[in-house]
């Protein structure tokens, strides 16, 4: 903000209503519309610079500025652009209309020495049905200085490039703050993806009993000759992936001799080769399943994962001969 | 586990003699326990066998007492570079009388009754020779002296030596795929079975040992109806097919089933071969091992219990992979039985 309104700087301008408007509508409000200008400092602008012109119409009831007579940014001399003008719609206390326009002009003009210049007025309409009213944000003179000397008063060439500005140092800490935690983040859910995966070091100890009882305890219809043959089918993975290879109940003598933590359930894992190879092969599932109840098949998984747990279902557990 | 159904009890007391005739076989030929076996879901699914093995480790012996306990006539020819299919089929000579003599050969000197024929070293025999074998093991008829011989009972044997390949002739595809299986006789591992059969005179001379085996134990007459009895009476179920399949699919395309053996480029490696004819042979076989188990129904053990000697010969690898093929064949069938999820 290069200005405010109490800055001693700033000039108060008040343009009277006109005569004629008053003359024109005989019930008009006491008070007259009128354009209030804020300005800048008047002086010390260089070529380049924008000057921000804060104007203030505050209108009669019922009355509204007319947008199509508002000036469009462009040129308005040889040295002069209009660059923006913001219009913003207020209400005064008294509940008159209001508006607060910014009109941002640049200079180019590039003085030999200090000089005054002229922004010209600009001239409003406001409306009220088909009453028309003329305002006029007035005029507002700046002084604008040269850049340089006009004779070089030391040695050098005054038109040499003058060096870069050093950049203002930027504050880093917060972005390198979030860039660290960004990357906490990002270690934390490859650690996370990792073990939910099992890879590496979360490779671990596969427990496939435990997995095949948990989707069978999920099996909606056990009891069904469909969900039992898919329980059959899940033990059955479970025991091929204990055995590193495919699991038939011909070799089931040679699995459990390597693994006499099972020794316990050696009758339970037969009846339950007997009572797949009833279900699968013999086409006769109700046999298999009197055989083999779905309670007792659960119940088998179960101590079977029990077993696991104590790593009883690895080929490690072989006790070696002496 | 089921009772085989099996009204009068026949197919029983046909187990019951297979199984005689295994323990008899067993008794002069030690060590060779799964190669009996074999043999003997052959002569029950009436398929006819190639040997393949060392010199001097029983596959004569074998075949003899095999012979023997069958019944019927057993005729043994040795392949040379010189035999022609005449050869087998006349026996020309000059008679007594000096004058030429043509009497029939030794595939048509025993008649019908011939029920086992031991062709010993087939790869030494010209492709002339193989050609005509093929006819009889895929017809049982020779065509001789103007007529058709027909030889009902005829189960061929034959012999391969896989030490020398000078001077043989490689059985071609077709030849290989009609054997119902080629069995691999090693040496024995059993340190007992190798110790009576060197130090123990009783199986120094063969003939006498052979004499041991008691005769006609199974009559080869009824192997043709037993065996289709034993193939219509055992059933496959719906996940026994599905399995069955699921391994043909996993040795023609191996790399789709996801096996991977080291040093092989699964994608080339198999050409061709695991014909049908070879899976029905495996369903054959598998159907016998069943009903020699004492079971009703195939379960995926006969299959694996019979799957290299069946199959095995039917698979043709990429000639890259041609060399290696004995162990490539055996990791490939090893593979597949632990790939493919069962049931």
């Amino acid at each position: 903000m290069r200005w405010s309104r109490s800055l001693p700087a700033a000039r108060h301008c008040r343009t009277a209503a006109l005569a004629l408007f008053g003359a024109l509508l005989a019930g008009a409000p006491a008070h007259a519309a009128g354009v209030d200008l804020y300005a800048p400092r008047a002086f010390g602008y260089l070529i380049g610079d924008t000057i921000s012109l804060e104007a203030v119409v505050t209108l009669d009831a019922g009355w509204r500025l007319d947008e199509s007579a508002l000036p469009r940014p462009r040129p308005v001399t040889y040295w002069l652009d209009l660059k923006r003008l913001d219009v913003k719609p207020e209400t005064a206390p008294d509940g008159a209309p209001r508006y607060r326009l910014t009109l941002t002009y640049q200079t180019f003009y590039s003085p030999l020495e200090p000089r005054a210049l002229d922004i010209p007025a600009v001239p409003l309409a406001a409306r009220k049905g088909d009453a028309r009213q003329t305002l006029t944000i007035p005029a507002w003179t700046f002084v604008s200085s040269p850049l340089r000397e006009l004779v070089a008063s030391q040695r050098g060439n005054p038109m040499a490039l003058q060096p870069d500005i050093r950049p203002r140092p930027y504050p880093l800490a917060g972005d390198a703050q979030l860039a660290a935690a960004a990357a906490a983040v990002a270690a934390a859910s490859l650690l996370a993806f990792a073990a939910a995966s099992g890879w590496g070091p979360f490779a671990g100890r596969s427990r496939p009993f435990a997995t095949a009882l948990r989707h069978m305890r999920r099996l909606p219809d056990l009891d069904a000759q469909l969900g039992y043959e898919d329980a059959l089918q899940l033990l059955h993975r479970a025991f091929d992936e204990a055995a590193g290879q495919r699991l038939f109940a011909e070799d089931v003598p040679g699995f459990l001799a390597l693994r006499p933590a099972l020794a316990g359930e050696a009758e339970a894992i037969d009846r339950f080769f007997t009572a797949s190879r009833i279900a699968f092969f013999g086409d006769a599932p109700e046999t298999a399943m009197a055989l083999l109840p779905p309670e007792a098949l659960i119940d088998l998984a179960r101590k079977l994962a029990a077993v696991e747990r104590r790593g009883g279902t690895g080929q490690g557990t072989r006790k070696e001969a002496a | 586990m089921h009772a085989i159904a099996d009204p009068d009890g026949a197919l029983a007391q046909w187990r019951d003699r297979a199984l005689d005739f295994e323990r008899a076989v067993g008794r002069i030929v030690l060590g060779q326990e799964r190669v009996i076996r074999l043999l003997t879901i052959a002569v029950f699914a009436r398929g006819h066998v190639l040997l393949e093995g060392d010199v001097g480790v029983g596959k004569t012996t074998l075949l003899r007492a095999l012979a023997r306990t069958i019944g019927g006539s057993y005729e043994r020819v040795e392949g040379t570079i010189d035999l022609m299919p005449a050869d087998l089929v006349y026996d020309a000579r000059v008679g007594e009388d000096g004058r030429p003599r043509v009497d029939p050969g030794p595939l048509l000197r025993r008649g019908p009754e011939l029920s086992v024929f031991f062709f010993n070293e087939i790869n030494r025999a010209r492709p002339q020779v193989h050609a005509m074998l093929l006819r009889l093991m895929a017809e049982r008829t020779v065509s001789a002296f103007g007529r058709e011989y027909v030889f009902p009972f005829l189960q061929v044997f034959a012999d391969r030596n896989r030490v020398e390949r000078e001077e043989t002739f490689e059985l071609p595809a077709a030849a290989r795929d009609r054997f119902f299986m080629e069995v691999q006789v090693k040496a024995p591992e059993d340190f007992a079975a190798r110790r009576a059969l060197v130090f123990d005179p009783r199986f120094h001379d063969t003939d006498l040992l052979i004499a041991e085996v008691p005769e006609a134990i199974i009559d080869y007459r009824s192997l043709d109806q037993v065996s289709r009895e034993i193939q219509n009476t055992i059933p496959a179920s719906d996940a026994i097919v599905a399995y069955t399949i699921a391994l043909w699919d996993a040795i023609r395309t191996p790399d789709k089933a996801g096996i991977a053996l080291p040093g092989v480029r699964m994608d080339r490696l198999v050409q061709g071969g695991a014909s049908p004819r070879g899976m029905s042979y495996l369903i054959r076989a598998a159907r016998v091992r069943a009903w020699l188990e004492g079971r009703s129904i195939i379960v995926p053990e006969d299959l694996r219990a019979v799957f290299p000697e069946v199959m095995a010969h039917r698979i043709f690898f990429d000639p890259v992979y041609e060399m290696r093929r004995e162990e490539i064949s055996a990791d490939l069938c090893r593979a597949a039985f632990a790939t493919v999820p069962a049931p």
